[in-house]
C-alpha cells in the first residue's frame, strides 16, 4: 500500500469526506466503504512513527495493544507494575545492622489512607522471626482467674473486629530534632503507615480470663529475639486494645508480627508489640529496658518523661516534597496526610510563607478515628519561592505545634515525639527542599 | 400462656440463642495454661526483684564472661564499638549538650539489666546464658559504671541493696505541654525567621531513582560501596549463609571489633593464608588477635561445629 494521505486521522477523514461529496448512492457507499479500510489499513501499517517520535505515544498504536498480555495466575500473589518505584528505604547509618533497625514508608507515593502490607515501615530489635502459626501460642496469665493458652485456632474463635488505625514510631522525625537532616519526606515522616486491622478486642480475652481486682497493668511480651516487652496500663488494654492476626484483608506480614500481634491505638509503634507470646497481668509496671532505656523522652534540665504513649497530632504535605518537586506551573492541589493519636483530625491548615498567614485545607475522603487523614488544597503556582507547612487540630482542639515551641519546653535530644510543624522550601524552580525556621 | 417452669426455661435458651452474643464471661475458648508452661515462658524482671531466679554471679565472674560476650560490640569498659550502644560512664551529661544515656547515668533499675541480658542478650544468643551468668555479667555492667564494688556478688539478696543513681530523675509523662493556637493571620514575624536547611550528603539516595526529584545536591556524596558479585558457592558455603545471617553478620557486616568484613577480600587475605583449619579453630574456640577479639562460636554456643565451619566456609568464599 503506498502511502496515500498524511498520517493523521483528522487530515485522512477530511479528505474522505470531501471525495465522498461528488458522489451518489451506492458508488457513494461503496467509496466509503473502501476509504474506512482503508483509514484502517493506514492506522496498522501505514503509520510509521518518524524517527524522534514516541513509538507508543498517539497516533501510534502502543507496542503492549498488538499482542495478547499476560493470563490469569502468571502471578498467584500479584505485585505492583514493573514501572512502579515502591519501596521502603532505610538510613544505614542510623543504626548498627540490619536487625536492629528501621526503614520508612514511601509517604510520597501513597495514593491514598491505606498503607499497602508490603510498604509498611518496619522496626525490629532482633530481626524477623519466622514463625510458625501452628506452634505458635499466646499465655495469658498472671493475676488472672484462669490462666490460659491459646492457639492461633482459638484466636479465630472470639467475635472479632476490623478497624483502620496508624502506627507511627515514636521516633519518626527524630533526626530533625536538632536541625533539618533529611531531603525526602520518606525520611522525615515515614515511621508510619495506616492499616486495616482484624482481630479480637483485648477486653475479650481479658474477659475470659477474668482480671483479679489488684490488675493493673499488662506485660506484652513478643516471641522474637529480642524479647520485646512492654508494659500497658489496664485502662488502655480495656479500652481499645485489639490482638490482631489480620492487615489490609489478609494474614499479618512477618514484618508486622504475623501470626499475631497487639495494636494499641493512637501509641508509639514499640507498645504494638509483634509476634505476641504472651500477655501477664501484674498489680505494677516492669520498667523495662524499651520503657527505661530507651522510649523514654530526655529533657533539656536532665529528667526524663516516662510511659510517653500517645502519638500527639501530626501532619505533613506529601505532594509537593523533595520526592515530589513541582515540575508545572499553574493549577495545583497541594496534598498530604494528617493524624492524631488522640482522635479523629478536626483540620488542617497550609500556609505559604513559613507560618505567617494560614488557609484552611480540605479534609478528603475518610475522616477517622486514629487513621491517617488526607487533606488538600487547590491553588495556583507560578514559580515564587515557598515556605509550605502543614497545621492539624485534632478533635480534642490540639493544635499542632511549631519546631520552635517544642524545642523550647523540649530542647533538641528528646528523640521522641517530634510532631511539629514541618516546613518545605519550594523554590522558584520547583525544587523542594527540607528546611527548619527557628 | 407459657406458665410451666419447663415452658420458660425454653423460651430462655431460645431466647439466648438467637439474640446477639455479649461478652460478659469466659466463653470456654483456649486450654488451661499450666504452671510448667508459665514457668517455662515467665522470664520478666520487675524492679522489686519479683520474677529473679535462684542464682549468683560475682564481678570477677562477670569480667571473663563480659569480655567472651559482650565487649566485642560493648567495648572492654562499656565504651561501645561502632553504633553498638555505650554502657558505661555518661554520668553528669544528661542536661548537657551531648548527653549520654548509659546503664549508670540513665537506667533506673537493675532489674531491667537482669531482664535485657537475660532475655536478648548476648545479641545473635538470646537467652542462651545461664542464670549464674546472667547474675556475673549484670553484676561486671554495674562494676563498670561504679555501682557496685570490685567483690560485689549479687544474688536476689544483695539485689536489694543496688540502686541506680538516676532513679529519682523519671517522671510519667505530663504531655500535652505545648499550647499552640490556631491563628490565621499575621501569626509569626518573618523578619525573626532563620532557614535552617540540611547539610549535603546526609540523605540515602542510594535506593532512589536520579529523576526521582530527591535533591540533586544530596548525589555523589556516598561512597558507592563494593558491587556485589555473584560467586558459585560450595555446599558447605550455601549452608553456612544463614548461619552467617543469624550469627556472625552482627560483628562481621560491619567490622566491629577489628572482625574482617564478609566481602572485603582484603581483609580476609592474610587469615584465609593460615589455611581453613586454622580459621575453623579459631571460630569454633574463640581467638584474641592483634586486631580484636572472636568470641568462641560468636558468642553463640547453640551452634554445632560443623554449622560454625559452615558459616566460615561462606564468609572464605565470598571475600576471595
Amino acid at each position: 500500500m503506498t502511502k496515500l494521505f498524511e498520517p493523521s486521522l483528522p487530515k485522512l477523514m477530511e479528505a474522505l469526506a470531501s471525495e465522498a461529496q461528488g458522489l451518489k448512492g451506492m458508488d457513494r457507499r461503496n467509496f466509503l466503504k473502501g476509504g474506512i479500510a482503508a483509514v484502517a489499513g493506514l492506522a496498522s501499517v501505514q503509520i510509521i512513527p518518524k524517527a524522534n517520535a514516541e513509538p507508543n505515544l498517539p497516533p501510534n498504536i502502543p507496542e503492549w495493544q498488538t499482542y495478547l498480555g499476560r493470563g490469569v495466575v502468571a502471578k498467584p500473589y500479584g505485585e505492583p507494575s514493573e514501572f512502579e518505584d515502591l519501596q521502603r528505604r532505610t538510613v544505614p547509618w542510623l543504626t548498627a545492622d540490619a536487625q536492629s533497625s528501621i526503614s520508612m514508608t514511601p509517604l510520597q507515593d501513597l495514593e491514598g489512607i491505606i498503607t499497602p502490607s508490603g510498604l509498611v515501615f518496619e522496626r525490629y530489635h532482633g530481626g524477623i522471626p519466622n514463625v510458625n502459626p501452628d506452634q505458635h501460642r499466646l499465655i495469658i496469665h498472671g493475676l488472672v482467674d484462669r490462666p490460659i493458652v491459646l492457639s492461633m485456632d482459638d484466636l479465630r474463635r472470639f467475635p472479632s473486629v476490623s478497624e483502620i488505625r496508624f502506627i507511627e514510631c515514636p521516633a519518626n522525625g527524630g533526626m530533625e530534632w536538632r536541625g533539618a537532616q533529611m531531603e525526602a519526606v520518606q525520611f522525615t515522616h515515614g515511621m508510619l503507615s495506616c492499616c486495616e486491622w482484624t482481630g479480637v478486642k483485648l477486653s475479650s480475652l481479658l474477659a475470659e480470663v477474668g482480671v483479679k481486682p489488684e490488675g493493673k497493668w499488662i506485660l506484652a511480651e513478643g516471641a522474637d529475639a529480642a524479647g520485646m516487652s512492654r508494659s500497658i496500663p489496664i485502662e488502655k488494654a480495656l479500652d481499645d486494645a485489639l490482638i490482631v492476626w489480620g492487615q489490609n484483608g489478609e494474614a499479618l506480614r512477618p514484618e508486622q508480627g504475623y501470626p499475631v500481634r497487639l495494636l494499641l491505638p493512637g501509641w508509639e509503634g514499640n507498645t504494638s508489640v509483634k509476634w505476641l507470646r504472651r500477655l501477664e497481668v501484674g498489680d505494677q509496671p516492669w520498667h523495662h529496658r524499651e520503657e527505661t532505656s530507651k522510649y523514654t523522652d530526655l529533657m533539656p534540665d536532665g529528667r526524663a518523661r516516662r510511659f510517653t504513649w500517645v502519638q500527639e497530632c501530626n501532619s505533613v504535605i506529601t505532594s509537593p516534597c523533595p520526592e515530589k518537586p513541582l515540575r508545572h506551573r499553574g493549577f495545583l492541589e497541594i496534598q498530604g496526610f494528617a493524624w492524631s493519636g488522640k482522635g479523629k483530625i478536626k483540620a488542617v491548615d497550609v500556609s505559604f510563607d513559613g507560618g505567617v498567614n494560614w488557609q484552611r485545607a480540605e479534609l478528603k475522603g475518610l475522616v477517622l478515628d486514629k487513621a491517617l487523614t488526607r487533606f488538600s488544597l487547590q491553588t495556583q503556582w507560578n514559580g515564587e519561592p515557598w515556605l509550605l507547612q502543614s497545621r492539624a487540630i485534632d478533635e480534642t482542639g490540639y493544635v499542632q505545634p511549631t519546631l520552635r515551641q517544642l524545642r523550647d519546653l523540649r530542647g533538641g535530644w528528646s528523640i521522641y515525639h517530634k510532631n511539629s510543624i514541618h516546613t518545605w522550601n519550594v523554590t522558584e524552580k520547583g525544587e523542594v527542599y527540607n528546611v527548619q525556621i527557628s | 400462656m407459657f406458665r410451666s417452669p419447663k415452658c420458660g426455661a425454653f423460651t430462655a435458651a431460645l431466647l439466648m440463642s438467637i439474640s446477639p452474643v455479649l461478652i460478659a464471661g469466659p466463653l470456654g475458648i483456649g486450654a488451661p495454661a499450666t504452671a510448667e508452661m508459665i514457668a517455662g515462658w515467665d522470664i520478666d524482671i520487675r524492679p522489686d526483684g519479683q520474677g529473679l531466679p535462684p542464682g549468683a554471679g560475682s564481678v570477677a565472674d562477670g569480667e571473663g564472661l563480659y569480655e567472651a560476650q559482650c565487649a566485642s560490640c560493648h567495648g572492654l569498659f562499656g565504651e561501645g564499638a561502632g553504633r553498638w550502644p555505650v554502657l558505661a560512664g555518661g554520668e553528669g551529661t544528661l542536661d548537657t549538650a551531648h548527653p549520654e544515656k548509659t546503664v549508670g547515668s540513665y537506667w533506673p533499675y537493675a532489674s531491667t539489666l537482669w531482664d535485657y541480658i537475660h532475655r536478648a542478650m548476648p545479641y545473635p544468643a538470646p537467652q542462651s546464658l545461664t542464670d549464674d551468668e546472667v547474675y556475673a555479667i549484670t553484676a561486671y555492667v554495674l562494676y563498670l559504671n561504679d555501682i557496685v564494688d570490685d567483690d560485689f556478688v549479687l544474688n536476689q539478696e544483695t539485689f536489694q541493696e543496688v540502686k541506680m543513681p538516676n532513679e529519682p530523675n523519671f517522671y510519667i509523662d505530663d504531655r500535652p505541654d505545648v499550647v499552640n493556637t490556631r491563628c490565621m493571620a499575621n501569626c509569626a514575624d518573618p523578619a525573626l525567621f532563620e532557614i535552617v536547611t540540611t547539610i549535603n550528603g546526609v540523605t540515602p539516595t542510594a535506593h532512589f531513582k536520579e529523576d526521582s526529584g530527591v535533591a540533586a545536591n544530596h548525589y555523589g556524596n556516598e561512597s558507592s560501596g563494593a558491587e556485589s558479585v555473584k560467586v558459585a558457592l560450595s555446599d558447605a558455603a550455601v549452608a553456612g549463609e544463614s548461619v552467617h545471617a543469624k550469627a556472625c553478620n552482627v560483628c562481621h557486616g560491619a567490622g566491629i571489633a577489628g572482625a574482617p568484613v564478609t566481602g572485603d577480600a582484603g581483609a580476609w587475605t592474610d587469615r584465609i593464608a593460615q589455611g581453613m583449619s586454622t580459621l575453623n579453630k579459631h571460630a569454633i574456640e574463640g581467638y584474641v588477635g592483634k586486631n580484636g577479639v572472636m568470641p568462641a562460636k560468636g558468642g553463640n554456643m547453640a551452634l554445632s561445629d560443623d554449622e560454625v565451619a559452615n558459616a566460615v566456609a561462606f564468609m572464605v568464599e565470598s571475600s576471595q
